[in-house]
Formats: C-alpha cells, structure tokens, sequence
C-alpha cells in the first residue's frame, strides 16, 4: 500500500472517531448549542449597557462563533496529544506506521466539523436572537476567507500539538494561558485596530486574529474599522497555512525524535 | 535470512535523579517463527526492550534490528510489519464502540475496509467478544477491554508481534483461551513471530520455544524451557513445610541457590534450589534452631521457577 | 460527628489543596498563568469599555461598576469551578474519591476544605486586578473611603454562597463525569449573564431580571461596589437604588443561607443517587 493510501486512510480513521465521538450522546447539542449563546448574550448585554452602536452586536456574535474553533485548536488539538498519552493511546499511535500529520490532520478535521456545527448555531441563533444584522455581499470571499483562516488556525494547531507532546501539566496551563489572552489580542468582540498599530500587528501572528479581521470587513462593511485590506489579510493567511504546515511537519520530527530519546512518548503524570 | 530480532551490546540509562540502568549490555537473537518469552521480575527491563524494539524508545547504546531494519535508523519500516499489545493497557477512545476502536486502528496500518471488517469479526468471536462488539467502550469490563486491545494487536495481521505481559490481571479461563490463541497463532503461519514477556511461570513454560530471563537490565540466560530446567541439575528442588518462623536468615546458608518461602494455612512452604542434596541437613538445622517445625520434606522435579531462582537467586515474586 | 472532627477535616483538606495548589515545577510560571488569564478576560471589557465610552474619567461610577464586577467574578469561577474539580481530580485523575468516601471524614466538609487553595488564588489575583486597575486604569479607590465593615460582612457571605453553588454543583458532578466541566461553564454563564456581574441587570429582559434577583450573587457583587466605590452614584446603576445596604445585606444572608440549605440537600441526594448508581469510583476515560 502506497504511504499516501495508509496516510489518508489514517487520517479519515481519526476524522470519523473525533466526529463520532463527540456527537454520539445527545448532550451534545444542549452544550454546544446552548452554552456559547450565553458568553454571547454577556457580551451583548455589556455593549448594550454601555450604548454602544449595533453593529459591535454583530461583532460579538461573529467572534462568538470563532471561538468555537479555537478553543476546539486548544483543547483538542494543542493539549490532545499530550491527552493521548496520559491515557495510553499515544504509544500506539507511535508504533503505527501512518505519518504523524496524518493523524494531526484527521484530528483536525474532525474537530473542524465539531465545531462548525457550535459555531454555525451561535451564528444563527445569535443572529435571530439579538437582532444582529450583517450583509453578506461576497459571499465567495467570505467562504475563501473562512477557508484559509481554518487552514492556518488548525495548522496552527499542528504545530501547538507537536510542542506540546513534550511537555507534562504545562501543556494544560498553556492552552489556559491562550485561550482569554488570544480573545483578548486577536479582537474576538471588537475591532482590533482598537489595540492600536503595534499591538494589532503583533496579533496578526496569531491567524485568527487576520481572519476575524477580515470576515468582519466582508460582513460589516466600514463600521468594522480594518486593519489591513482583505486580499492582502488573505494572502497573509495563506502564507501562514503553509508555514505552519511545514512548521509542523519539521516539529513533529523533531518532538518524536526528543520523546523516543528521552523515553517520554509513553510517560504520564508528569 | 535475517533474524527477526536482533540486539547487540544494547544499554538504555534513563536520566533524571540518579541514573538508571534500564538494560545494561543486552545481547539477544530471536528466530523468525518463533514464540520467545522475556522471564523477569518487575522493574527487570523487559518493558524498556520492548519499547525499544518497538520503535518507541532509543538505545542509549549498542544496536537493536527487528525484521532486517534497524530501530533507530527504519522505524518506519518496522512499524508497517509489527504490533504491540501492553496487558493491563485501557487505551482506545470510550465514547467509540469496540468494533469502531479496533477499526481505527487497523486504517491506521493502512489496512483495506472489507479486509478489516472480517478480520476484526472473526478476532472478536476467536476471543469470545461478538456480544460487546457494538457496546461502547467506557461501558465494558476491564478484562473485556483487555482483551479488545489484545485482538487489536493481531488485527494488522503483523509479522511481529509483543506482548508485554498479556494476560496480566486476567482470570484463568481467560488466560488459558488467549494462551491457545497465542500458540495457533504462531503455529498457523510460517514467518509469524511473537515476543512475550510475562513474569508468570507457567506461561512462559507452556507457551514459548525459547525463554529469556533477564534480571536487573541484564540477560541472564537463554535456552529453551526444558534446557533452563536441565541447569538446575536433578536432586537439588525441595519443597519443605514448617511450623511459622522467619526465614529469610537462610537465604544466606552456604549452598542455597534461591529460595521462595509461602505461608500456607497456619504453615509455611519453603521453596528452594540447593547446590546439592548435602545442603539439605543444614537447611533443617537452621529451621529447627529458629524454634520451627518441619511438618513435610519432598524432593521435586525442577520447574522453571526453581530455574529462575537457581540463576537469579530468588524468585520471581 | 464533633465539630472539632469537622475543623481537624478542614484542616487536612486546606493542607492538601494547597500542596496540590502549590506543588508546581516552576511556581511563577504557575501563579503567572493563575492571574493572566482572569486579569485578560477583564482587559477584554476595558477595551470594550474604552472604545464605546474613550476613556475612565468621564463616568467613573459606570467603570467602576464594570471593573469590580468582573474583578470579584473571580472567586465565583475560582470558588465553584474549583470545588466542583475536586470530585473529578479525586475520582479520576488520583482516584482517591473512593477512599475519602468511605473514611469516616464528612465529603462536604473536605471539599470545603480543598477550596481553601482556590479561594487564596482567587484573593491574590483580585488583588493583583485591582491594583492594576487603580495603578494604570485610573480606577477610584480610596482605602480610607471604603466601607470596611460592610466589605467584610458581605465577602463572608458571598464566599458562603459561592462554596454553598459549588458543593451543590459538585453534587451534581458526582452523578454525571462527562458533563461537568460543560455544567460548570453553564451555570458560570449564567451568573455571568444574570447577575449583574458587567452590566446592570436592567438591561436584561424582565425574566431575566426576575431571575437575577433570586440568586445571592446579584447582591454580593452589588454590596462590594457599594462597600468599595469612593464616591457617589453607583448604586444607582444596578437596578437595587430602592434598597439600602441593610436591606441587601438582609438579602443576602436570606438567600445565601437558602441556598445553603438547598445546596446540602442536593448533595446529600446526589451522594445517594451516586451510591445507588455506583458512580463514586467511575472512571470514564472517554
């Protein structure tokens, strides 16, 4: 069997247990629907109380829905690996023959399913809900937009996870370290030029941070306050998807390497 | 032709407070069709050479080839041809059946859907498992689960297989059905290979071509089971029942090769290899001076545990 | 049992959730990520904050209602959410739920006891919040302008509450692995949302409101702006002007000490259920 056959077999095997996973039980809907709308009511009922103009609403329900996909990169692509480990899968990942980014991809995959489905339904229900109005008047550029923002978000994601193989509890700490702090920097509920020059292009490291940026000029027009233009938020992003895939491949090596020399892929409570 | 398993002046030191000497100069050759077992105490090595052969771990020095490919340099290689199934292990995903579970895993070698699907069905009945095979994970006993990881080992149908103390913590009707299948399975094709540690006695007696016994990181014999046996030499296995006493003072007795001592209702059963039958007379002495009893002496036929205790100095528990 | 045994409990739990708390590789790496990420969460508001209003001083009242809210909301995710960890760190990860269950010790007690590490945490980076706040924020305080009887009254019976929530929700964590990280997140939402933790609670809905009022939270943090806000107004702001101090304070010890009683209650019958069910010693591994 050729390595591209066993990879992409690998891959789907993993998309089809993430996605299957997580949506077996029921719950899933009251948690995944339900519990993002009330972090979005909060922050609408915040601008409310502070008079600020609707289209900030529209903000809040935009990034709302992208929070989904990052904390679904934090927690089950960034720390997964390390999750693995602790309950003994890892050491049988590693023993397989199928390439490690096969793996990572499928992980990501399914997770991206997952989590368009929460943040679809905070779109929505968001949207009719608070009254949120947004236009959609290029519709094929949002969608490229979305796509290389996913790319690069998860590619992202690769790389966290690699890193993190290596490291014990911290890897749980630093997914909590990124996770308000990026809502913070990357502008989740307002615009990020808000932060000023220097702190906007920082973030804009960060791939979520271009993306929100440029969806909310396609849906939000003037009142979303760009940072840079679209084409080029998008070249940006691409540019990004690549580098973090090949960053990702190279730190994947490179950790796999460091854990069978230190004896660390099959270690846990550390 | 290659062997399937190959290891030269093999060393592996883990670091952290104080060095560790997990295996400490390991020279091994296992054949290609044969069912090899690692004997050793806990804590022995046999987990840290797996895990080495496995592609899991580095040496720290000397050289390890499973199936013509060194470990360091073709992992790769040896990961598409081996498996490797740890007893006691609970990994798998709980929220997936046990059918999903070993089906990710076998895409995961890349093998064929329709392929897979028959293999896992006929793995599942071979070991008793079709009734749980749509019962989710999380909600299936722990020997269930074992065994689920077991057929996941075979389900990539590997040329090599480890299996690092497969049985353990499982009841004996089990045991005994997954040791038959264990010696079909070598058995039922030429070129399939298995390595298996285990620090049960009777497993390694009845199951493999070739034993190991490996002691504080260091290979300390390999024969087969009847050879381990023939070491020990005829006349020297005794069993001794005795009133209670403390005896561990006699395992430094000139001659006493091993010794393991049982307490047995309200008794105590002393298991020892001497270096010959002479030794028996101060065995007793020492007994009946430490105030104890003898209730019952009997000479017996070398086991491969009295063969463990003669090479290692104790026993395995 | 003796209250003394009860106090020896507390004490042994306090110890070991602090050794556990604390027992950190690299102790500032962990205290810089206990305070990043609570201190983060409230930037995003003072941003929020300063692109709607541009800066602090116009309506100090208004920022300080913000700031406070979302400072003291700490202790309700330290609080609750820690607790409500101690059934899963103990049951899964050291899985030694079991034997603390069937030694002679009172779990309620114990897990009192474990949140002592969390409740001190959750102190240190309000702290940390709100020198911040008054250092680079402008945010008005005066030491000698607050109210410190009615401070300390009133974080006395906000920490009942709050220990009160999460043994009720760690109740609920006895029955259910899988969910509890989800349920905890739900209810924080919605003491977030309907408590008036950033906002005044009349800008909700009036159900909403009507459900604000009942939950003891909504008067903690009221009474704390008021105890701690050097000047005028900002009682003005949270929907409770008619009322003054005693009377929430009144409130507040009503409610708290039913919420009390219903938090007991609950997990006395999810300790049953969970000992019919045979959940105390699940591991899920999902």
């Amino acid at each position: 069997m050729s390595d591209w056959a066993l990879n992409l077999r690998a891959g789907m095997a993993r998309a089809y247990a993430r996605t299957v996973g997580a949506t077996r039980e029921p719950s899933w809907v009251v948690f995944d629907v339900l519990l993002p709308l009330l972090g979005v009511a909060a922050y609408i009922y915040y601008y409310r109380a502070l008079g600020a103009s609707p289209a900030f609403e529209g903000f809040v329900v935009l990034g709302g829905a992208m929070t989904a996909f990052w904390l679904n990169v934090l927690w089950g692509m960034a720390a997964q690996l390390y999750w693995e480990r602790e309950v003994g899968n890892l050491q049988l990942f590693m023993v397989a023959p199928m390439s490690r980014m096969a793996l990572l991809a499928g992980m990501a995959l399914g997770g991206l399913f997952t989590s368009a489905v929460r943040a679809l339904s905070t779109l929505v229900l968001g949207t009719l809900i608070f009254q949120v109005h947004m236009s959609v008047e290029d519709p094929l550029a949002l969608a490229a937009v979305f796509s290389l923002t996913m790319l690069a978000v998860y590619g992202m994601g690769m790389v966290l996870s690699s890193l993190f193989l290596m490291y014990g509890r911290d890897a749980w700490n630093i997914s909590n370290l990124m996770q308000e702090p990026v809502y913070l920097v990357s502008g989740f509920y307002f615009p990020v030029r808000e932060l000023g020059l220097g702190v906007s292009a920082l973030a804009t490291l960060i791939p979520v941070t271009l993306g929100l940026d440029a969806m909310r000029q396609l849906l939000f027009g003037a009142a979303s306050q760009g940072l840079l233009p679209v084409w080029l938020e998008a070249s940006m992003l691409a540019v990004q998807a690549a580098a973090f895939f090949l960053l990702a491949r190279f730190s994947l090596d490179r950790m796999e390497q460091r854990g069978r020399r230190e004896g660390r892929l099959t270690l846990r409570w550390q | 032709m290659a062997p399937a398993i190959e290891v030269r002046s093999l060393s592996r030191v883990f670091s952290g407070r104080g060095n560790t000497l997990a295996l400490d100069n390991v020279d091994l050759t296992v054949e290609e069709g044969e069912l090899f077992g690692l004997l050793g105490p806990n804590g022995a090595g046999k987990t840290t050479l797996i895990k080495i052969l496995c592609t899991l771990l580095l040496p720290s020095s000397g050289t390890a080839s499973v199936l013509g490919h060194d470990v360091d340099a073709d992992a790769k290689q040896i990961r598409k041809r081996i498996n490797m199934v740890s007893g006691g292990e609970i990994s798998g995903y709980g929220l997936l059946t046990i059918r999903e579970n070993l089906w990710m895993f076998t895409q995961f070698y890349g093998v064929p859907g329709k392929v897979a699907r028959e293999r896992i069905d006929s793995l599942l009945e071979a070991f008793g498992l079709q009734d749980k095979a749509d019962a989710k994970l999380r909600t299936v006993s722990t020997g269930q689960r074992q065994k689920m990881n077991i057929i996941r080992g075979f389900a990539t149908d590997p040329e090599l297989i480890f299996l690092d103390e497969p049985t353990l913590g499982l009841d004996v009707s089990t045991s005994i059905a997954i040791r038959n299948y264990l010696r079909e399975w070598v058995r039922e094709r030429s070129g399939r290979t298995m390595l298996l540690t285990t620090h049960y006695m009777r497993e390694a007696e009845e199951l493999c071509d070739r034993v190991a016994i490996i002691d504080r990181g260091r290979i300390v014999a390999v024969d087969t089971p009847a050879g381990l046996k023939r070491r020990v030499g005829s006349g020297s296995s005794f069993l001794i029942e005795t009133t209670p006493f403390d005896p561990e003072p006699m395992r430094s007795l000139p001659g006493m090769r091993g010794m393991t001592a049982r307490p047995a209702d309200g008794h105590m059963n002393i298991r020892m290899v001497l270096d010959d039958e002479s030794v028996i007379a101060d065995v007793i002495s020492s007994i009946v001076s430490s105030g104890a009893r003898v209730i019952g002496l009997s000479k017996n036929e070398p086991t491969l545990e009295d063969a463990f205790m003669h090479l290692v100095g104790r026993g395995l528990e | 049992m003796a209250v003394k045994d009860h106090l020896r409990t507390l004490r042994l739990a306090a110890w070991l959730g602090w050794q556990i708390e604390s027992n950190w590789a690299r102790p500032l790496i962990f205290l810089t990520y206990s305070f990043i990420r609570p201190i983060a969460a409230t930037l995003i508001l003072v941003i929020m904050y300063l692109i709607v209003k541009q800066d602090v001083a116009s309506e100090p009242a208004l920022f300080s209602y913000v700031y406070l809210g979302a400072t003291f909301y700490m202790f309700v995710s330290s609080v609750v959410f820690g607790i409500t960890y101690v059934i899963h760190a103990d049951r899964e990860h050291y899985q030694t739920l079991r034997n603390i269950y069937i030694s002679p010790i009172s779990l309620y007690v114990y897990l009192i006891g474990r949140a002592t590490g969390k409740v001190l945490l959750a102190a240190l980076a309000v702290i940390i919040s709100l020198t911040f706040g008054i250092l680079v924020l402008g945010l008005p305080f005066d030491l000698l302008l607050v109210d410190w009887p009615l401070f300390l009254l009133t974080m006395v019976l906000g920490l009942a509450c709050l220990i009160a929530l999460g043994l009720a929700l760690a109740g609920i964590s006895l029955l259910t692995a899988k969910h509890s990280t989800s349920i905890n997140e739900g209810v924080g939402g919605l003491v977030y949302l309907l408590c008036g933790a950033v906002f005044p609670i009349t800008v909700l809905p009036a159900w909403g409101q009507a459900i604000g009022l009942t939950i003891p939270v909504t008067y903690w943090l009221e009474l704390v702006r008021r105890s701690l806000y050097p000047g005028e107004g900002i009682e003005l702001l949270g929907g409770l002007q008619d009322f003054t101090d005693g009377t929430i304070l009144l409130f507040l010890l009503v409610s708290t000490v039913a919420f009390a009683a219903l938090s007991l209650v609950l997990f006395r019958s999810a300790d049953r259920v969970a000992r019919q069910r045979g959940k105390l010693d699940m591991i899920t591994t999902y």
